[in-house]
């Protein structure tokens, strides 16, 4: 997160030349609707904490907590102290937390009571004052779907006359196309797009973005990125964890709408993407777009969708979907979902996406395995294994690095291949731990780099495809659960691959 | 799992052999990112180890001691580690420590000895540790085998002027002097001073005599006239006085020896400024 001084600096001050200079934001305040929420807790505070201990948080800056739960300052502090302890990844030092903690407020309130809004308004005021916060303002919502755009509203009315404001809205962005568009619509009579930060944790992930490094930094893969070289590509998203908790929202999310809407469709979009002119929020995103736009609209036999039953996942046995709590006996909502697109364009036009994501499946993984064209001719007795593609694989998490799979000779008499992997593991040559996606991404907002979040025309290309899809649904109704807990989903998905003459890639 | 060993082939075979698990014989992930080669004359090497502990970890490379002892009779002798540590959630990658004491005749042709151990297509680093003996054979012949320099002007007596003899090797070899690195958390305040530093006619500076020398180097170059030091010595960088009135003090802690080391590995371009303040120091 360093920088070298610009030349226009240079010019005023010879100082400043070579000069290493950490990008630092501007004094800010930072507020959080559901402040007692587990996303606060086990993602946002750790995050917090870890920029502060690496003085990469403003140096006048503060946090207000908001939420329904009555709670003091002292007690807000001590819980998010205690968060940070359990789920942080650096070890703990007083003293950075309580820099951090001095500049916490909490206030308790209804998201719908307009006077408890008044009041993150005198926090607010009095951060500025003993903080010197400068009256920029950050607002985290990480709130249901159904308050984004009354506190969208709400804050626009009260925002303040100096300095800039900033919104974070935490997915899911509405939940078909004709919600996001009117929660953009709603949240933009308060900001301007510049001003809004859709965040899709994906996208902070090292590993996504070293997918561009991949590719836009190496002259050996982005010429054989294509149709010509590519025979397919296969993304997957599998967790082996099930609704945790979660079925109020899942009930109504299902698998599509948690993780095939955002996650998976934005790993489409940065695998598939042309190179940007530069890496600036607009540019990357334009690409983005492109591609989500030329995404071919499945039919329904290129769609499969799934539900857990009873299984046993590391060796334990685990509930099937309709015997977790919460969750209707007879429920068609899905827990797994499989498409195959094609992104209609002159660089992937024909080349099959085979994307899937999916819970309390056998193994949690998410990788990008580009899977290249055969060998067309190979001068070697081909032996029973065969002769396999070479696959390059990202692998987004765990052990996140990449790996390009390629055949080689045997040792011994006769010409026998095997193949083998050549790996790069991130861990292993960079090992200075691997920042957490909220810190990149909390910290880009402070600065006001949108380049990793998400823009309005991305998420309605990406609810447009998702409307296509579920609209099938309604007329067919699959016999759920139909696949086991701790397997690789329903048989029905191989039929996917399988009529192309493919298989899921073996884990 | 450390053994002696006599040549380069059996220091070859002994890592072979080392990389591979007790229990089923599958290779550990090799993961190196550099060769560290270091040149530590015997009373460095307590403080050298110390340093490279830290170091592993951070860059998994090969590392490669150099022990000269010219007063022993003509010999290799040769210990090699293989160390793992885990990445993911279940593998484990392999660094490689290769330490070689040069005695007799050997001190003389390092680069013979450590040129078939270099790992191939990677950049070569060389931690000299003490005043490099500019002009002789060793020094000479590693210089020509690597891509970066690193040396620590802290550990050099009779300052400035050593400088000039090494500002000799700027256009032969990049180099990194990790006496620099430790101005570099107040350098940016110094720099945050402007405009009113910019007429500066004289600094004091608390500190090592090498960091005094940079400093003061340094605002010559920059400022492009001569700036007069008085230096007070002092273990670590403790303050700067311009013209008499102190700079601010800069915030956090200042790294410890490995880090700086650690963050010198992950540069490989040329430093004009520092050239530059070396030249001026």
């Amino acid at each position: 997160m360093t920088e070298t001084a610009q030349p226009e600096q240079q010019l005023e001050n010879p100082l400043l030349e070579g000069l290493r200079l950490q990008r630092t934001p501007e004094p800010c305040a930072l507020v959080i609707f559901g402040a007692s929420g587990d996303l606060t807790r086990r993602k946002l505070f750790p995050a917090l904490y870890s920029l502060a201990l690496r003085r990469l948080l403003p140096e006048k800056f503060g946090v207000v907590g908001v939420s329904r739960s009555e709670e003091s300052d002292y007690e807000f502090r001590d819980r998010m102290k205690h968060a940070v302890q359990e789920f942080g990844r650096d070890e703990f030092r007083e003293d950075v937390w309580e820099w951090l903690a001095e500049g916490m407020r909490y206030v308790s309130t209804d998201f719908a009571d307009e006077g408890g809004e008044d009041r993150v308004v005198t926090a607010l005021t009095e951060l500025d004052e003993k903080r010197g916060t400068a009256g920029n303002r950050v607002y985290y919502l990480a709130v249901p779907p159904d308050a984004i755009s009354m506190l969208a509203r709400e804050i626009g009315e009260r925002r303040s006359t100096e300095g800039w404001t900033r919104l974070i809205v935490e997915k899911p962005f509405g939940r078909d196309l004709a919600s996001a568009r009117e929660l953009n619509e709603q949240i933009r009579r308060s900001f301007a797009e510049e001003e809004i930060f859709r965040i899709d944790h994906y996208l902070g992930k090292e590993t996504v973005q070293n997918l561009l490094a991949l590719r836009f930094a190496n002259g050996i893969f982005e010429p054989i990125w294509n149709r010509q070289f590519v025979d397919h590509i296969q993304i997957t998203v599998a967790e082996t964890i099930g609704i945790e908790g979660r079925a109020g929202f899942y009930e109504r999310a299902g698998a599509i709408r948690d993780v095939f809407q955002n996650h998976l469709l934005q790993l489409v979009a940065l695998t598939a993407m042309e190179p940007p002119i530069d890496f600036t929020a607009d540019s990357v995103r334009n690409e983005k777009v492109k591609v989500l736009r030329a995404l071919h609209t499945p039919g329904p036999r290129h769609v499969v969708r799934g539900q857990y039953g009873r299984g046993y996942v590391e060796g334990q046995e685990v509930p099937g979907y309709r015997e977790e709590d919460g969750v209707a006996p007879d429920s068609m909502t899905e827990t797994y979902v499989a498409a195959q697109l094609y992104v209609d364009n002159w660089r992937w036009a024909d080349t099959p996406f085979y994307i899937r994501a999916g819970k309390r499946l056998a193994r949690r993984e998410t990788t990008i395995a580009i899977e290249f064209k055969r060998a067309p001719h190979p001068p070697f007795e081909i032996t029973e294994d065969g002769l396999r593609p070479n696959v390059l694989v990202c692998h987004i998490q765990p052990d996140e690095g990449v790996s390009l799979e390629f055949a080689a000779k045997v040792p011994g008499q006769g010409m026998t291949l095997r193949t083998v992997h050549m790996d790069f593991l991130y861990g292993g040559v960079f090992r200075t731990g691997i920042p957490e996606a909220y810190e990149r991404l909390l910290l880009d907002c402070f600065l006001g780099d949108a380049t990793l979040f998400t823009r309005a025309d991305e998420v309605e290309e990406q609810w447009s495809l998702v409307d296509a899809i579920v609209a099938g649904w309604s007329r067919d109704r699959p016999s759920f659960p139909n696949y086991a807990a701790g397997t690789w989903g329903p048989h029905v998905a191989d039929e996917l691959l399988r009529r192309d003459g493919r298989t899921w890639r073996r884990h | 799992m450390a053994t002696a060993l006599a040549s380069i082939p059996e220091i070859d075979r002994e890592l072979a052999r080392l990389r591979c698990k007790d229990e089923s014989g599958a290779p550990f992930q090799r993961t190196s990112v550099m060769t560290h080669i270091a040149w530590v004359p015997g009373e460095w090497v307590e403080m050298a180890e110390d340093v490279l502990a830290g170091l592993a970890e951070r860059h998994p490379s090969r590392t490669i001691v150099l022990v000269p002892d010219p007063e022993a009779e003509d010999a290799l002798e040769a210990n090699v580690e293989v160390d793992t540590f885990s990445a993911g959630e279940a593998r484990q990658v392999a660094v490689e420590t290769i330490r070689l004491r040069l005695c007799g005749s050997r001190a003389e042709a390092p680069a013979s000895i450590v040129q078939p151990l270099l790992l191939p297509d990677l950049p070569v680093f060389l931690r000299w540790r003490g005043v490099p003996p500019f002009g002789e054979s060793p020094f000479e012949q590693l210089v020509d085998v690597v891509d970066r320099l690193i040396v620590d002007s802290t550990e050099w007596p009779g300052l400035p002027e050593p400088y000039a003899r090494f500002a000799d090797l700027f256009d032969r070899v990049v180099v990194s002097d990790i006496a620099w690195a430790r101005t570099s958390r107040w350098r940016p305040q110094l720099a945050s001073l402007w405009p009113g530093i910019g007429g500066v006619k004289r600094i004091k500076v608390k500190g090592t005599r090498a960091q005094a020398c940079l400093l003061a180097g340094w605002l010559r170059s920059r400022l492009g006239h001569d700036v007069e030091l008085e230096h007070q010595e002092a273990k670590r960088l403790e303050g700067v006085d311009v013209d008499g009135e102190p700079a601010p003090f800069p915030p956090g802690d200042p790294p410890d020896p490995a880090d700086l080391l650690s963050d010198e590995l992950e540069r490989f371009s040329r430093d004009r400024v520092y050239e530059e303040a070396v030249r001026a120091a």
